[in-house]
């Protein structure tokens, strides 16, 4: 927050106080937040059917706190999440692994790089919906389905940046411990490894931002409990404030997630690149990741 | 630019420039690469999917061609590829004004701070099913979906942009008493612009993803709206063929679409002199 | 009918670090300047003059004094050329050229051409300035400032960025516009030689930013840098200025010893 709000001197009056709140970092935050719950109200005068804020914060009360919805559905908070999160974090698993094994497959050697780089790319491009779409005539419905999706979602992302990171090495590093005939273990843990770790991290954040995208995604399909799910169910229900409800929820997961951990774990990855950078390039750095990988 | 010249060397036998080997070198990489993708996937198909889970490239091949020569690929793509694009400009529209106030003044800074870092993680499906809520299945859905997914980029871009403005030039324009408007009609926004740019790149990859799932709920043409109605079909094949299609054209918008108007707009920069 | 008036002008620059003083860039300066003149304000390097053609255009205010820049009733029209061209990279030179004077009266178009014409650079128009070379860059600010058709010209070390053989070519050429136009030019420069060969009348400031010496130069006109007379009149304000030079380090060597 700001500190703009200092001690006011003996000689300063109540009018300019107010004017430097005002004019405050901590001042603009807030009143960001409350033209969106303006904005928010206007839409919902606009649009009927879309509930306001004060629907949508009333039903969020009901549901996480377990009470009964006009007396007769049961909120429920932790169980779609207990439903999700395990899928969730499994997807990201595989994506991980088999990101790392095809991202060092591809950036290890040239021929692999040039046969297989543009079906990576392809894998890339191909939106989270198809991947959902696909698993859910193969697979039906089901946790099967909703983790295989997200897995396919994300694996690509990480062995992109898997393959950027080998590459990144310099080849006069490569080159130099192979003049000097490091043995591979030392150099992997020496100098692949580190110099990767970096790219690793953001290849990681890339496939959770993903990962929980496609996670709802798929459990909006294919799912009978889980976060998508229930956003569905209250959809289908026609209780849009159901819907909107949970979408602020998963946006609200998703932001708390990225900002307090991946980030702060990303900087640190990060800390020899990042001391090159200027503060507007590292503003610039956090936004980078809008992924909303559709 | 660059272009293949062929010329006769001292004893008289053709050989390629520079330029032209790169080109032929580029050429190649693409065929291997593009044959890497069959041969991976005619494998998988044969050996680990099956047909019917995974059809092969030629039939898909096929459905592609269909989908071409009965013009049902103009007939859909055009509309989302114009979707696109106001959405694009929409994102230029909203986000050259933020990013212009994010970049100068602290307070806007940290007004649309919190929006610009969240509206990155919002996911699509949100995009979608608002946009349906809201709007119903009308043309604004992916507009706008589009606009909100680019915009952040812009801002930022736009913002960052604007510590690079040439002082100079501007002090030169007061020298000459310029008016503030004509000051940033002249100076400032094309200043700005290759950032902006930047911005739109990419977000592109991005913003068409977004817009394939909000056509995928709401739309009644276009690309998604044609995915969505082959998965009802239950038709794999034809989904799969619809995808790539649209894929494949996406990766060479931008790299070649892109690319050229990017130097195009920014022809002044380092002209080769004749 | 004196179209600048500098009087008692001052401007001094905080002290950037806690233990370095305050520096004085102008120091009591005081003259006047009207008519079909071209004056030069010769002086060493921080003596100010970059920041007197400043105070006078308006992009840096006076610590005291005052500057009036004025054709009779009105603000007069002011012309500006600086060291590099300044050019927008990212129009041709005609737009360059339309860029000062939009909101003019008359066929802006036309009147770029005039002056473009006068530099020799009428064929330039579709070119981007990173077509140009450099000479030819500053050629069109040149043409540029001329073409406000201004009541008062600012030169800022206008050749100072170019090679010798280019520098030469453009004071010819500069020579030739300013008979031909008939303009008021202040004309900054750290070239004594520079400064006899072009102007009427030159002001030299002394390191600490007061006024030196006021020369008027009253030779026949169009000089080139190989008349006799020219390098006669050189070396004697040469010789004015080495006299300046050890007079200040003089008075400096006394402030050190006191």
């Amino acid at each position: 927050m700001s500190r703009a709000i200092a001690a006011p001197s003996t000689s300063e009056g109540p009018l300019a106080v107010l004017a430097r709140f005002l004019r405050s970092d901590g001042f603009a935050r807030l009143a960001s937040y409350l033209f969106l719950v303006v904005l928010w109200q206007l839409v919902s005068l606009y649009e009927d059917r879309f509930p306001g804020p004060a629907e949508t914060f009333g039903f969020l009360w009901i549901e996480v706190t377990g009470g009964a919805h006009g007396g007769v559905v049961r909120g429920q908070f932790l169980e779609p999440f207990a439903a999700t999160l395990p899928r969730f974090a499994l997807g990201i698993a595989i994506s991980m692994a088999l990101g790392v094994v095809t991202g060092v497959v591809i950036g290890g050697s040239r021929l692999a790089e040039a046969l297989l780089k543009d079906t990576l790319l392809v894998l890339v491009a191909l939106p989270a919906i198809i991947w959902a779409f696909l698993t859910q005539m193969w697979l039906g419905l089901g946790d099967d389905a909703v983790v295989i999706t997200t897995f396919l979602s994300a694996f690509p992302f990480v062995a992109v940046n898997v393959v950027q990171g080998i590459q990144a090495i310099p080849r006069d590093l490569r080159r130099m411990s192979g003049a000097f005939h490091v043995p591979l273990y030392r150099r992997l843990r020496h100098m692949q490894i580190p110099a990767v770790t970096g790219y690793l991290f953001a290849g990681f954040r890339f496939a959770v931002i993903i990962g929980w995208n496609a996670v709802l995604l798929a459990e909006w399909f294919s799912a009978s409990e889980g976060v998508g799910w229930r956003s569905r169910y209250w959809y289908d229900a026609n209780r849009y404030k159901g819907f909107v409800g949970w979408v602020i929820l998963f946006i609200a997961f998703i932001v708390l997630l990225d900002r307090l951990v991946l980030v702060r774990l990303q900087r640190r990855a990060f800390r020899w690149r990042d001391a090159q950078l200027s503060a507007t390039e590292r503003q610039a750095e956090e936004i980078d990741v809008g992924i909303t990988g559709a | 630019m660059s272009s293949t010249t062929v010329e006769r060397g001292p004893r008289g036998s053709a050989h390629l420039s520079i330029a032209g080997r790169r080109r032929v070198r580029g050429v190649a990489g693409l065929l291997i690469g593009v044959g890497g993708l069959l041969l991976v996937w005619t494998l998988l198909s044969e050996f680990v999917f099956g047909e019917f889970l995974l059809p092969p490239p030629l039939e898909i091949g096929q459905i592609m061609w269909e989908i071409v020569r009965s013009g049902a690929f103009i007939e859909h793509f055009v509309p989302t590829i114009l979707r696109l694009g106001y959405g694009f400009a929409l994102a230029l529209l909203i986000g050259f004004p933020v990013g212009y106030l994010m970049g100068t003044s602290r307070w806007w800074r940290a007004f649309f701070h919190d929006m610009v870092m969240v509206a990155g993680s919002i996911p699509g499906i949100t995009y979608a099913v608002m946009a349906l809520v809201i709007l119903g299945i009308s043309i604004f859905g992916p507009v706008i979906s589009v606009g909100l997914v680019a915009m952040p980029y812009v801002a930022i871009n736009v913002a960052e942009g604007l510590d690079s403005v040439d002082r100079r030039l501007v002090q030169m324009s007061d020298a000459f008493r310029r008016q503030r408007s004509s000051v940033v009609r002249h100076v400032l926004i094309p200043s700005v612009a290759p950032f902006a740019f930047a911005g739109v790149r990419l977000s592109f990859a991005l913003a068409w993803k977004v817009e394939q799932l909000t056509e995928v709920f709401g739309g009644s043409s276009g690309v998604g709206f044609q995915i969505r109605r082959e998965f009802e079909d239950f038709s794999i094949p034809g989904m799969l063929a619809w995808v790539l299609l649209f894929i494949v054209f996406m990766i060479l918008l931008e790299r070649f679409v892109l690319a050229r108007l990017e130097r195009y707009l920014f022809r002044w920069r380092l002209e080769d002199k004749a | 009918m004196a179209i600048l008036q500098v009087d008692h002008l001052k401007k001094t620059f905080p002290a950037i670090e806690r233990r370095s003083k305050s520096t004085t860039a102008i120091d009591d300066l005081s003259f006047e300047i009207g008519g079909h003149v071209f004056v030069s304000v010769v002086g060493p390097s921080g003596c100010g003059k970059s920041t007197l053609l400043n105070i006078v255009s308006g992009i840096e205010e006076p610590s005291s004094g005052k500057v009036s820049v004025s054709e009779g009733e009105r603000d007069a029209r002011l012309g500006y050329v600086f060291q590099e061209p300044r050019l927008l990279p990212w129009r041709t030179v005609m737009q360059n050229m339309l860029y000062v004077i939009e909101g003019d009266n008359g066929d802006p178009r036309e009147r770029a051409t005039t002056y473009l014409r006068m530099v020799g650079l009428q064929d330039a128009g579709d070119q981007f300035p990173s077509q140009l070379s450099g000479g030819m860059q500053q050629r069109v600010g040149i043409a540029r400032a001329f073409s406000v058709e201004p009541d008062l010209l600012l030169m800022d070390e206008p050749f100072s960025h170019l090679d010798a053989i280019t520098a030469r070519g453009l004071r010819e050429q500069l020579q030739e516009i300013w008979a031909q136009t008939k303009k008021t030019v202040l004309f900054v420069t750290h070239d004594i030689t520079e400064a006899v060969q072009l102007s009427d009348r030159v002001l030299m400031l002394a390191p600490g930013g007061h006024l030196y010496a006021d020369v008027p130069i009253d030779l026949p006109r169009p000089r080139r840098a190989s008349d006799t007379q020219v390098a006669t009149a050189q070396a004697e304000l040469l010789r004015r200025f080495e006299t300046m030079q050890e007079d200040t380090d003089a008075a400096g060597a006394a402030e050190v010893a006191s």
